[in-house]
């Protein structure tokens, strides 16, 4: 049953640039990932699902105690940086986009 | 041809203090272009405090350019300091600070380059150039070991900056990394307000109009030979395992392997996502354009390219390209890094990559700073489309994205014709005089500062950073591995006070970082490493907490200077499209000035200074173990 009510609704998880290196990419370009939950997950969830799949990306993106994420990727949800519109542990509604973004140095 | 004045072999004091601090040359070089003047001085006294670079250069600017010395006074100095780490094998050593009062805001200045000119000096001897006077006529400065002359110039004014360079190059039967040839173009010469120095083939100190400087001395170029004098770093073991870490940190550490690998290049697509690439001047950040195009690899692989990294370098970064396509086919230019694309491109409504590169190296060449560049020619593009100003009055009609017609404002501003004199002045400047609509259009700080190349809009610790800060530019500059002294990994990027009380968080670690003589992308290492680096070459003992209390003392001197200039509380704020409300993307529900006096005010206890009068307190001062500096500032 929660099978059912996970695969209902889904998000859609854009990995970019140099972070697609973590996910089988060549560091450029994007990767786009379909992600099913399940009513009421947050965006913590989620991504710790999704990086459970992918070990590269789970170092880069979480801090070593996996309890709060790392400095270096920035996690966009709609096009607003986490903190935003939303927290760690806010729900997701169907059809959310995560972006994973390579922070940038430099000017 | 003939040598006006050749400098005094160093004295034996001189030799006895380089000796006595490894990784330092131990002599600073004097000029003084009205008399013809030339000499060294030993330095080793408070070296330790103040490290060299922009530590150094902010001393002697508080110390010899008083408050009547406007940035066009013959007094005034253009400080051309390096640091402890040039000319080691540390990558990117070859860095160059500019320290002047500048021509944009009348105050401090402090601007980077890199190339291989800290290394070339140190090599011939000295930790830094000070000139002061005004030349009568057009000269370059040249430094081969002891022998210093300046020399008459004549026969290379009006040249751009390459053509500079090749000429000196020819002259003196040098090329490569032989010869360090740091010069102004025709904009430098006809002293526009945000004229850059240029040097090495595509390296621009470029901020507060310090080739303007340059050019009121009649100074075209600083040529120095590569030097012959040895450096002997304290512990050389130490320092080849610091620089061996901080190596293998940017290639490996997630954020800065991007930087490793594509120098700037991935700004234009970050920054896109977040709402931080400007577009069209401010008034929209969004783009039918395929981003994809826009990603590093594509942008680098669609010229033919070759590195050309800076001393002892290692990264993947600078490169000079050749044009592959178009009407500018066949032309070699240096590969835009991320302001270029923003400065000669996004802001301008260009996308033509071939173009804004092409154009991008013509600014390099005229010696013009991109991203005031961007704002002015930005700003023109839009009052032309609404109608605030007329094709009379600019003299030829501009539209968004014409690469010709930029280049033609180019030639125009770099010699001060027609419009282009008044745009010489900046867009602050220009768009005050014009006024009206006009007015409302132009992206600038009150104190005179250019924005750097993003939309700060959806960047806001940039905006606060620009507009506060005491060197022209951005102080604090980016977060680098903020948490390794204790400031949180990620913010809220909408939040003023979190914003805040992380730019006041972080002051001090860039002006450490251009104290030693490096450059600021093989710098975005953790600080602990480059305090090793330091402490290694010294053999003074650096921590991580240190450096960034000898970063907040310089920030704090070149406070100090601004505040003697005049330049305070009241001139810190945003032009009025600079703090807009953004009109679509990412950032568009974000105003900035709905929370900016509380960023402000959260800014200025974060770092100590009085919100009233802009002083450091006597306080911090105290903690910064600037006593004398606090008797200045608050005596009665």
């Amino acid at each position: 049953m929660a099978q059912i009510a996970r695969d209902s609704l889904t998000a859609q998880i854009e990995v970019t640039t140099w972070v697609t290196k973590h996910v089988g990419g060549d560091g450029s370009g994007s990767k786009l990932f379909t992600e099913a939950f399940a009513p009421a997950e947050t965006v913590r969830q989620v991504l710790r699902r999704f990086t459970a799949r992918h070990p590269e990306l789970d170092a880069a993106l979480w801090s070593p105690d996996h309890t709060e994420l790392g400095e270096h990727i920035e996690v966009v949800i709609n096009d607003a940086v986490l903190g935003v519109t939303h927290e760690l542990d806010s729900p997701l509604k169907d059809s959310d986009r995560i972006t994973l973004l390579g922070q940038f140095m430099g000017g | 041809m003939s040598p006006t004045a050749t400098a005094s072999r160093p004295t034996t004091k001189a030799s006895a203090a380089s000796a006595t601090v490894p990784g330092y040359a131990g002599k600073l070089l004097r000029v003084n272009l009205s008399t013809g003047k030339i000499w060294t001085q030993p330095w080793a006294e408070h070296m330790r405090e103040y490290v060299g670079g922009v530590g150094l250069g902010a001393k002697i600017l508080y110390e010899e350019v008083g408050p009547k010395v406007h940035w066009d006074h013959p007094d005034n100095r253009l400080i051309l300091a390096t640091g402890p780490l040039a000319g080691l094998p540390v990558w990117g050593t070859g860095g160059l600070s500019v320290i002047t009062r500048g021509a944009q805001t009348n105050g401090a200045t402090s601007t980077q380059a890199n190339g291989f000119f800290g290394a070339a000096l140190k090599y011939s001897g000295y930790d830094a150039i000070i000139v002061q006077g005004q030349a009568k006529k057009l000269s370059y400065l040249y430094i081969n070991d002891d022998v210093v002359e300046v020399r008459d110039a004549s026969h290379l004014k009006g040249k751009d900056t390459w053509e500079t360079q090749e000429a000196l190059e020819l002259e003196h039967g040098l090329s490569g990394h032989r010869l360090s040839v740091y010069s102004i173009g025709p904009a430098g010469e006809s002293l526009v307000r945000f004229a850059a120095i240029q040097g090495d083939y595509g390296h621009v100190a470029s901020k507060n109009g310090c080739g303007a400087v340059m050019g009121k001395k009649k100074l075209k170029a600083v040529c120095i030979v590569r030097g012959t004098k040895a450096l002997t770093p304290h512990d050389p073991r130490g320092l080849v395992q610091a620089a061996d870490d901080i190596a293998h940190d940017l290639k490996t550490d997630p954020a800065a392997s991007t930087l490793y690998r594509w120098g700037t290049l991935p700004g234009v697509t970050n920054l896109y996502k977040l709402g931080a690439l400007p577009i069209k001047n401010y008034t929209t950040n969004l783009t039918t354009v395929d981003m994809s195009t826009w990603e590093p690899a594509k942008l680098r692989n669609g010229f033919d390219h070759r590195g050309h990294q800076c001393n002892a370098c290692g990264m993947h970064h600078c490169h000079i390209q050749v044009i592959r396509n178009g009407p500018k086919a066949g032309e070699l230019v240096d590969e835009p890094e991320y302001e270029g694309w923003s400065g000669a491109g996004w802001t301008i409504g260009a996308t033509d990559q071939q173009g804004i590169s092409w154009l991008n190296t013509r600014l390099d060449r005229a010696c013009l700073d991109v991203n005031e560049f961007g704002w002015v020619c930005g700003w023109v593009m839009e009052c032309m489309e609404k109608g605030y100003l007329t094709e009379k009055q600019v003299g030829f009609k501009l539209g968004w994205g014409d690469i010709e017609g930029a280049n033609r404002l180019i030639q125009m501003i770099s010699h001060r014709q027609g419009f282009g004199d008044l745009l010489a002045e900046g867009v602050k400047r220009a768009s005050e005089k014009i006024g009206g609509e006009a007015a409302k259009c132009a992206v600038y700080t009150i104190k005179g500062a250019s924005p750097r190349g993003h939309d700060h809009r959806g960047r806001w610790e940039e905006m606060l950073d620009t507009c506060t800060s005491s060197n022209g530019t951005m102080e604090s500059a980016n977060p680098t591995h903020q948490t390794e002294f204790g400031q949180p990994g990620r913010i809220n990027p909408f939040n003023g006070e979190e914003v805040a009380k992380l730019v006041g968080g972080i002051l001090g670690r860039k002006h450490f970082e251009d104290s030693l003589g490096g450059c600021i992308f093989t710098f975005r290492s953790r600080i602990e490493m480059l305090a090793r680096a330091l402490s290694a070459a010294t053999g003074w003992t650096y921590t991580m907490p240190e450096a960034l209390r000898l970063g907040r003392r310089t920030a704090a001197i070149l406070r100090a200077f601004n505040l003697r200039c005049g330049i305070g509380t009241d001139l810190e704020y945003p032009s009025a499209r600079y703090g807009s409300r953004p009109v679509d993307g990412p950032a568009k529900d974000h105003n900035i000035m709905d929370q900016w006096e509380h960023m402000v005010d959260t800014w200025y206890a974060t770092v100590g200074y009085d919100r009233k009068t802009g002083k450091p307190t006597r306080e911090t001062l105290k903690k910064l173990g600037l006593d004398w500096l606090a008797r200045d500032l608050w005596r009665k």
